[in-house]
């Protein structure tokens, strides 16, 4: 039972738990705070994983300014939504047959599957340094065009959240 | 001296030029369609007449023309004429009656407003028989036939503004349609077993005995049958006293003269398969005298001038039917005949009729009386025709039936010439009270009677001439026609099989033969043109035989209940079959197709996540099977 | 007992099914907006785990996994600005009534 044993269990847990109770959830504000957990969890999951950059990144990212704006837009619509059941209609049942043959299917997959260990030597703590490296030397063009993939979700996000008819 | 009768085939084709010119101009020339109907039907006949004067010079070989028409597999059909002494007679006859009875319709129909109509059918009437009896095989008769019972059924149907004129003329192409049905059949199973519809081939394999016995029978019986429903005999007789309806010139051309003949025609020119068989021929002598007497007994108590007459006539289809049946070189000669004089006297009759019914406006002979002197020449020339008909001497009845009476009698069949005799009596009886109820007496019309236009008693004066002296091509001390008939290829086969008949045997036949016409006439007097006795004496003691007789023994009533009626039902059970099973069935389909995809359609509601599951499940599909059939087992495998 | 890869895939796997069936399900249409972004989740953990733990340990997972942390970021942004104007003109966020596409 190592310590890092004991962490991913811990941290898996609170992931999962937290992304079930956010399909549980009726109010749609508390499934916001469970998915901001499963977040933070998830985050803790990636410096498990010696991806402290990502991690962080995580936390930023998506428990920082995603949630944030789930919580904005939900002000905006209706904000007193409670009610989000899920009926026992047949596209339901249908759907959770499937994802759940999704499920048993990759499970099946994985558990079949050799996983080879790495080959000795080849596994070095990622550092951030080479992290940037990379970025700006073999993935520059994806990286601007992210830049730029940025700036036209910005400008088009404004446009379609603007009320009609303003003309100014 | 064939080159005339090589140009034989141009006589059906002026009639049908005459159609074709009617057709197109017949909206501008009206009352000069007779005049281009009558023109190039004198044509037709002058060719005729030269053709059959052709056939007269001895050593002159029956002459035949064929063009390949049609190939299927090994056989080929050909289409054709050919000349022989039969045909020539009746190319003669036909012509020559087309010819007297157009120039007669210009009068009888003048002022009718479909005039040039009248004459289109009629040339199509004239080319249609000409091109049948020329024919050389069977299935060109066959054609030719349809198209013969085709022109009946417009000619007849003329007035069909007038419903008892369309029935009639359904029921003419009906009836007759039955028994074309047997010759089709016939025909078929001819070509079949002889492998040709030629004359000369199918004479040919019976000569060689080809067929069996039984096939000749059946075959000659199914012909005959084609024959019974043209020519009217019993049962298919019904439809020529309705055929009735049509114009008189009508009924005077078609059924009296011409297309009824066309049965015995065709009995005279396939008569070497029935020469054959035996029974068919006894077949056709029992049904044809049958006939005879039925129809005469009939004709007796009718009032309508148009249906005694056409009972008349199928009574002597009878005769000839009888003559051709009883064998012998005789009774085929009688039959062809009498075929002849039957052709003029008739349709002299006929059109006299006509003109009597044209002056008087009326069709019931007891409406009629004392026109004698207000329509002599109408009257003189009837007069001769029912000297004709019934068989006085030296009219050409007289000769034809005294033929057909030796040619029984020569034959021994007793019966059949008891049977001949009193339907003799009785043709002369019923011809002459309607002789003396039309023109004797006093008038008991509503309408004065007038002569009719020279156009009209022109060919009444000819036919008369004909009704005289026609029977002296063939009396018993100078047969020529005899000679002349049985010098051709066909005579030589009916006087192989049964010798030279010696034609006319017992004088003492010829004496019984007038005596028994004469009591008619005598008895018609009595009764109807001096009153002394009464009319009513039968109709009034016995009541059940005038109405057995009146009603025509009630066969129409019978066929219409036991055939008409449960055939409508049968048709209405299998409308009701069609309409509701065949097209139920059709609508089903649509129904079920338009329902499946009406409930494919509601797959598609508009919503994402609908469309979402659906392509996770298809995912799903396409990992397994990619994970089962993928190589070194794939996902599952090992 | 050692944390090796399959372990972190399983996580990855359940979170995915769970955020795939919230997709598939939900009324509300920020709900799914919020599944979808679980589901994402589930990816990059899956690049991350093979990052360290699989064949050719290298850092692109983890690049590419910046990568997707970025679309997401910029799909999100899109997806509500998109809902808002739904719902400035449906007045409703429910996706059952947005069935306009319908036959």
């Amino acid at each position: 039972m190592t310590g890092e044993f004991l962490a991913f269990f811990i941290l898996s847990l609170l992931t999962i738990g937290g992304a079930v109770f956010m399909i549980s959830f009726t109010r749609v504000v508390h499934m916001v705070i469970s998915l901001g957990i499963t977040f933070i969890s998830i985050a803790g999951l990636f410096i498990l994983l010696d991806a402290e950059f990502i991690g962080v990144a995580q936390v930023l990212v998506y428990s920082g300014a995603i949630s944030i704006l789930m919580l904005f837009g939900i002000m905006l619509t209706k904000h007193d939504a409670s009610d989000e059941g899920t009926g026992r209609s047949w596209k339901n049942i249908f759907s959770l047959v499937f994802v759940a043959g999704l499920f048993g299917l990759m499970f099946w997959g994985i558990q079949k599957t050799t996983w080879t260990a790495p080959p000795e030597g080849a596994a070095q703590a990622v550092s951030v340094k080479q992290l940037g490296v990379e970025i700006f030397t073999k993935y520059v063009i994806p990286f601007e065009l992210a830049s730029v993939l940025l700036l036209v979700a910005l400008v088009g996000a404004i446009i379609m959240a603007k009320k009609e008819g303003d003309s100014e | 001296m064939d080159t005339l009768m090589q140009y034989a085939w141009l006589i059906p084709l002026f009639p049908l030029l005459a159609f074709i010119v009617i057709v197109s101009f017949g909206r501008q020339l009206k009352e000069g369609a007779a005049a281009v109907g009558i023109l190039l039907t004198a044509v037709s006949f002058g060719l005729a007449a030269l053709t059959f004067w052709q056939r007269f010079q001895e050593g002159a070989s029956d002459y035949a023309f064929s063009l390949d028409w049609l190939q299927v597999g090994d056989i080929v059909i050909t289409m054709g004429f050919e000349v022989n002494q039969l045909n020539a007679m009746m190319l003669v006859i036909v012509t020559l009656v087309s010819l007297l009875v157009q120039i007669y319709s210009k009068g009888y129909m003048h002022g009718d407003e479909r005039f040039p109509v009248f004459y289109q059918y009629l040339a199509l009437f004239t080319f249609s028989m000409l091109g049948l009896v020329i024919s050389p095989n069977l299935l060109q008769v066959y054609i030719f036939w349809e198209l013969v019972g085709v022109c009946s059924f417009l000619l007849v149907g003329y007035y069909y503004f007038k419903p008892e004129a369309k029935a009639a003329a359904k029921k003419a192409f009906i009836v007759t349609r039955i028994g074309d049905l047997g010759l089709f059949i016939g025909i078929c199973l001819l070509f079949w077993w002889t492998g040709s519809f030629e004359f000369a081939q199918i004479f040919d394999s019976i000569a060689l005995g080809k067929l069996e016995p039984w096939m000749i029978t059946l075959a000659a019986i199914l012909i005959f049958v084609g024959a019974v429903g043209k020519s009217g005999q019993f049962p298919l007789h019904t439809w020529l006293p309705d055929a009735m309806e049509g114009p008189t010139p009508v009924s005077a051309l078609i059924h009296a003269a011409t297309m009824v003949a066309a049965g015995v025609y065709l009995v005279a020119v396939t008569y070497p398969l029935f020469v054959a068989s035996d029974i068919a021929l006894n077949v056709v002598a029992y049904v044809g005298g049958f006939t005879a007497i039925f129809a005469a007994s009939i004709g007796l108590t009718q009032r309508d001038i148009k249906r005694v007459l056409a009972y008349s006539t199928v009574s002597q289809l009878g005769y000839m039917m009888l003559a051709l049946g009883v064998a012998g070189a005789a009774g085929y000669v009688a039959g062809t005949f009498h075929l002849m004089t039957h052709a003029f006297f008739k349709a002299l009759l006929f059109l006299a009729a006509g003109s009597v019914i044209h002056a008087v406006h009326t069709q019931d002979v007891f409406e009629m009386g004392g026109l004698w002197k207000k329509m002599p020449v109408t009257a003189l020339t009837f007069l001769i025709g029912c000297l004709a008909i019934a068989g006085i001497f030296p009219f050409a009845g007289f000769w034809s039936k005294e033929a057909i009476l030796s040619a029984v009698y020569e034959a021994h069949r007793f019966d059949l010439l008891w049977l001949a005799i009193i339907a003799a009596f009785f043709t002369a009886f019923y011809m002459f009270r309607l002789f003396f109820l039309t023109f004797a007496g006093e008038p008991r019309g509503r309408h004065d009677g007038h002569e009719s236009p020279g156009v009209m008693t022109g060919p009444l004066l000819i036919l008369a001439v004909l009704a005289i002296g026609a029977g002296f091509v063939n009396t018993p001390y100078a047969p020529y026609l005899t000679e002349w008939l049985l010098s051709g290829e066909t005579g030589e086969v009916i006087t192989a099989a049964f010798g030279e008949g010696t034609g006319h045997a017992a004088a003492w036949l010829q004496v019984v033969a007038l005596l028994v016409s004469l009591l008619g006439i005598v008895l018609a007097y009595l009764m109807y043109g001096k009153r002394y006795i009464p009319a009513d004496a039968i109709p009034e003691t016995m009541p059940w035989l005038y109405q057995l007789s009146y009603r025509k023994y009630f066969i129409d009533e019978l066929y219409h209940h036991v055939i008409v009626r449960p055939l409508n039902w049968l048709g209405l059970l299998l409308d009701l079959f069609d309409r509701y099973v065949v097209d139920g069935l059709v609508a089903l389909t649509a129904s079920i197709t338009r329902g499946i995809g009406s409930l494919h359609a509601r797959a598609q509601n508009g919503q994402v996540q609908s469309y979402g599951a659906v392509v996770l499940f298809g995912l799903l599909l396409l990992v397994v099977a990619i994970s089962l059939t993928a190589q070194g087992g794939g996902f599952f495998g090992q | 007992m050692s944390v090796n890869i399959t372990s972190y895939l399983l996580v990855a796997l359940i979170l995915f099914c769970v955020g795939l069936y919230g997709a598939l399900t939900k009324r509300n249409a920020v709900v799914v907006l919020l599944s979808i972004e679980l589901m994402l989740n589930a990816v990059n953990i899956n690049l991350v785990a093979f990052a360290k733990y699989g064949l050719f340990p290298a850092v692109t997972g983890q690049i590419f996994t910046l990568f997707t942390m970025t679309v997401a970021a910029a799909e999100v942004a899109v997806g509500l600005a998109i809902l808002i104007a739904l719902y400035r003109n449906k007045v409703t966020v429910n996706v059952d009534e947005m069935d306009s596409m319908k036959r």
